[in-house]
């Protein structure tokens, strides 16, 4: 185990400068220039700009000076925000992110689970269709028209949470993990039925019951432990995923996350941010990977840890 | 079975039921919010005793402020906010003419027009140190600093004041620029040539004062966040972390005409859209929310709409030369005809409704006034005006001088909803109007078309363009031979010396000046159809009628707030 | 009772011969793993019913446009915005082309003078929506079909090999998942759009260049659960090739997590495509899809909700017919689940 995952983490940086370099040459061909009032200003001033942010010189030598300072852990000055570093956008966009990422995750992946499993354990009956359809609504409706339902219903409309902006503590953060929490929701509720459904047809739960398990004991130590597998598998995705919804959620609730500033900085070419943010999230993914391949071992005893050993 | 029927019944039901509920919203919501109102009114009285009209404006803004270090800013919610915290040698009024602020009184102008001499009056920064001269020089010199790396420093400066072309082209330090503290309250400008307009220019951010002092001692930190920076305008800014979606504006108490100032505290919050800033106004928690044309239209006779007409004007340019090769649009004839052959009324009150005005010039209206203050756009009137027969036969005519029956070209284009709406429109008018001409749409990000138009790789561009400062240079300067802003390969001759004498030895003649302007635009327009106008932006608010006082600007800065102030919200 | 039964002769008897060789007859016709699933799916109704409303759907992309009297590109600027009117209906006051103005129920084809009838009433730049819809309709299963297909097969196929395969091919394939993974999809979408012409092909090789690693994960996932199990292990000890072992076991296994998790990609796609449009990437006007729609519809809910209501209607309709079609499919395709 411990050589596993010495081996993977050794992987993980790998992959990670792999992203770095892949990264910065794509952005780099970006049509465009991070220098918004370019028209306004003669070549020779706008040599003094570009000189200013190191844009004059080759691409590969900004590539080697990148990874240099990337090796510091300094992801260098915003174009956009002129005093601000990167690191610091990040670190002060990052709380509101998260929070709304992660409960939005638990609140979906939760739901969804309870209501994957009651369709499974009252296949064919009201409940089945009950929560089938509460899924097949949650991925009919895009977000963004979900999110502006819930700002008008909830928030104009009745007036029971705040209408948007990050001021009134954890109730501003409620209607964007609603929204957020959508996707996952039906996901989970969909592969957890259909992985228990077919668990509960197996042999071994037909074993268990003749040997007398309660249904609760069926369900839970048997049946739910393996439906989970498929479901840790598309975790990570999920997580991911996520980061779409955000960029939409966060812009529509006035959010001050990182979602909300990315799209806006890859229209403006801000170089610094398009490179900082992405390296954050690969980062974040690969973790997130990493973790969900330990657990998978955990929780399915039958997939081997010694990968290309065998 | 039966059940699974039943099921997706019922979600078509829900998904149905969803809809009609948003549908029947809109009356139930006038409903709610009369019930709210009265429900307000009933607990007023108890309130009244509390707070007797609390001066507290609550906003939206559109984008975060990007930065507010003067030298630096290029964008219009940085203005907007710099023009609310800090003041320049002149402010633009109520009115929006160009007064003294810092400046105690007009200066005194040497004869030949080219040096001016400031007197400063006793102002403070909000950390109690005298605004001086030096603070002006500091400034200024800085933002020529090439290690500043300012943009809009070189910009506004080359050509104005003395050195600053020789200084952008490295041929010259930037401690020669032509501004000089003679001593503590004295600062004397020296320009390049005489600038008719150069008292408006200082209003603009980029000659706002900075103290040297203060700017030095905090050094890489300097303008990273509300603390450091200083004020010596109406209001201070507070909580401002350098990248957030909020801050405050708080009255400045060290500001030399505090007592002008009545608002208290003007509270920011950045809603980008307009479904969100809407419902924020709605529910009373912000007093004034941007309304897109689909928004605008719905509250055409609401007493709360305010139509402000933008001096900002959008047009097709007519690329000539597409990298290098001469295109279909050098064609005279061929530029007539998409001149003259879509629907700018329409377009402006139905597809953009918005407040724009259809655009039958250069100069946009309520901007510039001659000195008997008579609007430029009375003295030039409508040119290249919505045609279709002049349209079709100058178009049949460019076809046959060309040889070919049918053209296609591309309309290069903004990215944004209301841009997106407005080409499809253009291209349907276009290709109905003029026959064998077909459009294709390219719609990319604002940095994306720059570089497209960098390097001319376009056929017709909408493009608009804001002015700088209040003069109809501004706008002509645009099409220069071989100007940064030309990328058209459009060049006339005559154009250009007309250009020359604006700012050279017409530049203290106003009424000739005027008068070439005027011939300048005609040009441009009606004579050579280098670019034909579309639309003069408008912008529409929904502002609470407790809102007085705000003035809203032609350039510079969006608003001031020096002299709003809240009354009758109780 | 026992009387009765002796009463009974005893030549209405007759004595069975056990045959042995009888016990290995097949009574019921053969039948191959597709007739079988086309059986056992033609008793789910919902799943046939939802065929059927896809197959409209379908159809109505190609129809609708024809037979709208009025064309889906055509703008008449002074019949903008107008709501739903339909013959017939008009009488039951629904869709009688009354809509609210300036916070007042009014008949705006009277008030601007309109005497034709636009079924989903019009857009913004008064376009007629009934074509727009179904115009968009045809070009967002467009892209979702396409997408999907080519998901499913680049995922399988990878996620097959790698799962099956194991050892080193599985690692160095996961790392190359793990690296595509990694990098958010969205700069890679933004990047081919911005390379390539704007336009259907940009967004489905955006969608898929990413798209298929979901079912490969999946797939690899189902296939190493499978692969150790103990009838692929009886079957590999009698000889079996791995084609056989892919084809007549494993496969069949993991058809219905391949049938669902494609179910999820079709509406996947679509909103994916949705949500480049909600940011401003979407397919270059005058060009529409449902997801173009909705993010215009999205815009004037509260004021012309009829823009929003259609194409997200047929949205939801597809969304749930390809869920129930799926439902139905997977029972079908299970072998697990025969009667």
């Amino acid at each position: 185990m411990a050589k596993y995952i010495t081996r993977r983490v050794i992987y993980m940086f790998i992959t990670f400068f792999l992203i770095a370099t892949a990264t910065f040459f794509l952005m780099k061909a970006l049509p465009g220039s991070p220098i918004s009032s370019a028209s306004k200003l003669s070549p020779s001033q706008l040599a003094i700009v570009e000189a200013k942010y190191g844009l004059d010189e080759p691409v590969p030598v900004q590539y080697g000076k990148y990874m240099l300072n990337l090796a510091k852990g300094d992801l260098g000055n915003s174009f956009q925000f002129k005093n601000a570093s990167v690191t610091e956008l990040i670190v002060k966009r990052l709380g509101p992110s998260f929070i709304l990422g992660s409960q939005g995750l638990i609140l979906g992946v939760t739901i969804g689970i309870m209501l994957g499993m009651i369709a499974a354990l009252r296949q064919n009956t009201i409940w089945d269709y009950g929560s089938t359809l509460i899924a097949i609504v949650g991925i009919s409706i895009p977000s963004f028209v979900f999110a502006t339902f819930l700002q008008y219903w909830l928030g104009v409309k009745w007036g029971i949470l705040p209408v948007a902006l990050w001021k009134d503590g954890w109730l501003s953060s409620v209607m964007p993990s609603i929204a957020l929490a959508m996707g996952p929701l039906a996901t989970a509720s969909r592969f957890i039925r259909t992985e228990m459904v077919e668990v509960l047809s197996s042999d071994y739960i037909t074993l268990a019951k003749s040997k007398g398990a309660s249904g609760f004991e069926v369900a839970f130590k048997h049946a739910f432990r393996n439906a989970l597998i498929p479901l840790v598998t598309v975790l990570g995705p999920l997580a991911a995923g996520l980061l779409t919804g955000s960029l939409v959620i966060e812009q529509i609730f006035a959010i001050p996350g990182i979602g909300e500033q990315f799209v806006k900085s890859i229209m403006s070419n801000d170089y610094s941010i398009i490179m900082g943010t992405t390296l954050f999230f690969s980062a974040f993914l690969i973790v997130v990977i990493f973790v969900v391949d330990i657990l998978y071992g955990i929780i399915d005893p039958r997939i081997r840890l010694s990968g290309g050993n065998n | 079975m039966k059940n699974k029927k039943f099921l997706w019944l019922f979600s078509l039901l829900l998904v149905v039921g969803l809809f009609l509920a948003a549908c029947g919203g809109k009356e139930e919501g006038s409903k709610t919010t009369t019930d709210e109102k009265e429900k307000e009114e009933t607990t007023t009285p108890a309130e009244e005793v509390a707070a007797d009209e609390e001066q507290v404006l609550n906003l939206n803004m559109s984008a975060e402020i990007p930065t507010l270090d003067s030298s630096l800013v290029t964008d219009a919610v940085g203005f907007d906010i710099l023009n609310n915290t800090n003041e320049g040698l002149y402010r633009l009024n109520q009115e929006n003419v160009a007064v003294p602020a810092i400046s105690d009184g007009e200066p005194t102008i040497s004869e030949d027009g080219l040096v001016y001499t400031f007197k400063l009056r006793d102002a403070n920064w909000s950390d109690g140190s005298p605004v001086t001269a030096n603070d002006f020089e500091y400034a200024w010199k800085r933002a020529m600093n090439p290690d500043t790396a300012s943009e809009y420093g070189p910009y506004m400066m080359s050509g104005v004041i003395k050195n600053a072309t020789a200084i952008s082209e490295g041929t010259v330090e930037y401690t020669e620029l032509g501004v000089k503290a003679l001593d503590e309250k004295t600062l004397e400008v020296t320009l390049e040539k005489p600038i008719p307009y150069f008292l408006s220019l200082m209003s603009f951010g980029t000659f706002l004062p900075l103290k040297e002092e203060f700017v030095t001692a905090q050094g890489e930190n300097y303008a990273k966040n509300s603390e450091a920076l200083l004020y010596n305008g109406p209001f201070t800014l507070k909580g401002w972390d350098g990248t957030g979606l909020t801050w405050q504006l708080v009255k400045n108490d060290q500001y030399w005409d505090k007592d002008t100032v009545k608002l208290t505290q003007i509270n920011y919050d950045v809603v980008k859209e307009t479904a969100t800033s809407v419902n924020l106004y709605t529910n009373g928690e912000k007093d004034r929310a941007g309304l897109t044309g689909e928004y605008a239209m719905q509250y055409a006779n609401d007493p709360e709409l305010l139509t402000e007409a933008d001096t900002s004007i959008f047009w097709f340019k007519f690329n000539q030369e597409r990298v290098g090769k001469k295109s279909p649009l050098a064609n005279k004839n061929i530029r007539e005809a998409i001149s003259k052959a879509f629907n700018k009324d329409d377009l402006a009150s139905v597809v953009l409704a918005n407040g724009s005005m259809p655009a039958n010039y250069m100069i946009p209206k309520d901007f510039t006034f001659d000195e008997d203050g008579n609007d430029f756009r009375d003295v030039n009137g409508d040119m290249s005006t919505f045609n279709v027969e002049e349209a079709q036969a100058a178009w049949e005519k460019g076809l046959k001088e060309l040889g070919v029956t049918e053209l296609t070209l591309e309309i290069l284009g903004g990215d944004s909803d209301l841009s997106k709406k407005m080409d499809e429109y253009l291209k349907s008018q276009l290709e109905t109007n003029l026959k064998g001409l077909k459009i294709t749409l390219k719609e990319v990000p604002f940095s994306v078309r720059l570089e497209l138009d960098t390097s001319q790789d376009y056929d017709i561009q909408v493009a608009g363009w804001g002015p700088d400062f209040q003069d109809p240079y501004t706008f002509l300067s645009l099409w220069e031979t071989g100007g940064g802003n030309n990328q058209m390969s459009y060049s006339n001759p005559e154009y250009d010396q007309l250009l020359k004498d604006i700012n050279g030895k017409l530049a203290l003649d106003p009424v000739a000046r005027w008068e070439a302007m005027a011939k300048a635009e005609k040009i441009i327009i009606e004579q050579d159809f280098a670019i034909a106008p579309i639309y003069q932006r408008g912008l529409m608010f929904l502002v609470k009628p407790y809102v007085k006082g705000v003035v809203s600007h032609p350039f510079g800065g969006d608003y001031s707030y020096k002299w709003a102030y809240i009354e009758g919200k109780n | 009772m026992s009387q009765d039964i002796q009463k009974i002769p005893a030549d209405s008897f007759e004595r069975v011969h056990i045959d042995s060789s009888q016990a290995e007859r097949i009574t019921k016709p053969s039948l191959s793993f597709w007739q079988d699933a086309w059986l056992r799916i033609r008793k789910n109704k919902a799943a046939i019913v939802s065929m059927f409303i896809l197959l409209f759907i379908i159809i109505m992309s190609f129809v609708g446009p024809m037979i709208s009297p009025h064309d889906a590109e055509t703008q008449t600027l002074t019949h903008a915005n107008l709501p739903p009117k339909v013959p017939g209906l008009e009488k039951l006051g629904i869709m009688d082309g009354y809509g609210t103005l300036a916070g007042k129920e009014v008949d705006l084809y009277e008030l601007k003078k309109v005497d034709t009838y636009y079924w989903f009433g019009t857009d913004g730049l008064g376009r007629d929506m009934f074509s727009r819809v179904w115009k968009g309709t045809q070009v967002s299963l467009f892209i979702a079909f396409a997408a999907a297909l080519i998901d499913m097969v680049i995922g399988v196929a990878y996620g097959g090999i790698s799962g099956y395969y194991g050892g080193r091919v599985d690692d160095i394939m996961q790392r190359i998942v793990e690296i595509l993974i990694g990098i958010p999809t969205l700069v890679i979408v933004i990047l081919m759009i911005l390379f390539m012409e704007p336009g259907v092909t940009a967004i489905i090789i955006a969608i898929t260049i990413t798209g298929w690693i979901g079912m490969s994960r999946v797939v690899r996932a189902q296939v190493l659960k499978y692969k150790n199990q103990e009838f692929v292990l009886a079957s590999r000890t009698l000889g079996a090739s791995n084609g056989r072992i892919i084809s007549k076991h494993i496969l069949p296994n993991i058809l219905g997590i391949i049938i669902i998790n494609t179910m999820f990609t079709i509406p996947g796609a679509i909103f994916f495509e949705a949500f480049l449009s909600f940011i401003g990437l979407g397919l270059q006007p005058p060009a529409a899809s449902l997801g173009t729609l909705i993010n215009d519809g999205n815009k004037v809910l509260q004021f012309q909700p009829h823009i929003l209501l259609y194409p997200s209607l047929i949205l939801s309709l597809l969304m749930i017919a390809f869920n129930l079609l799926g439902d139905g499919l997977r029972d079908a395709l299970d072998p697990k689940m025969k009667d």
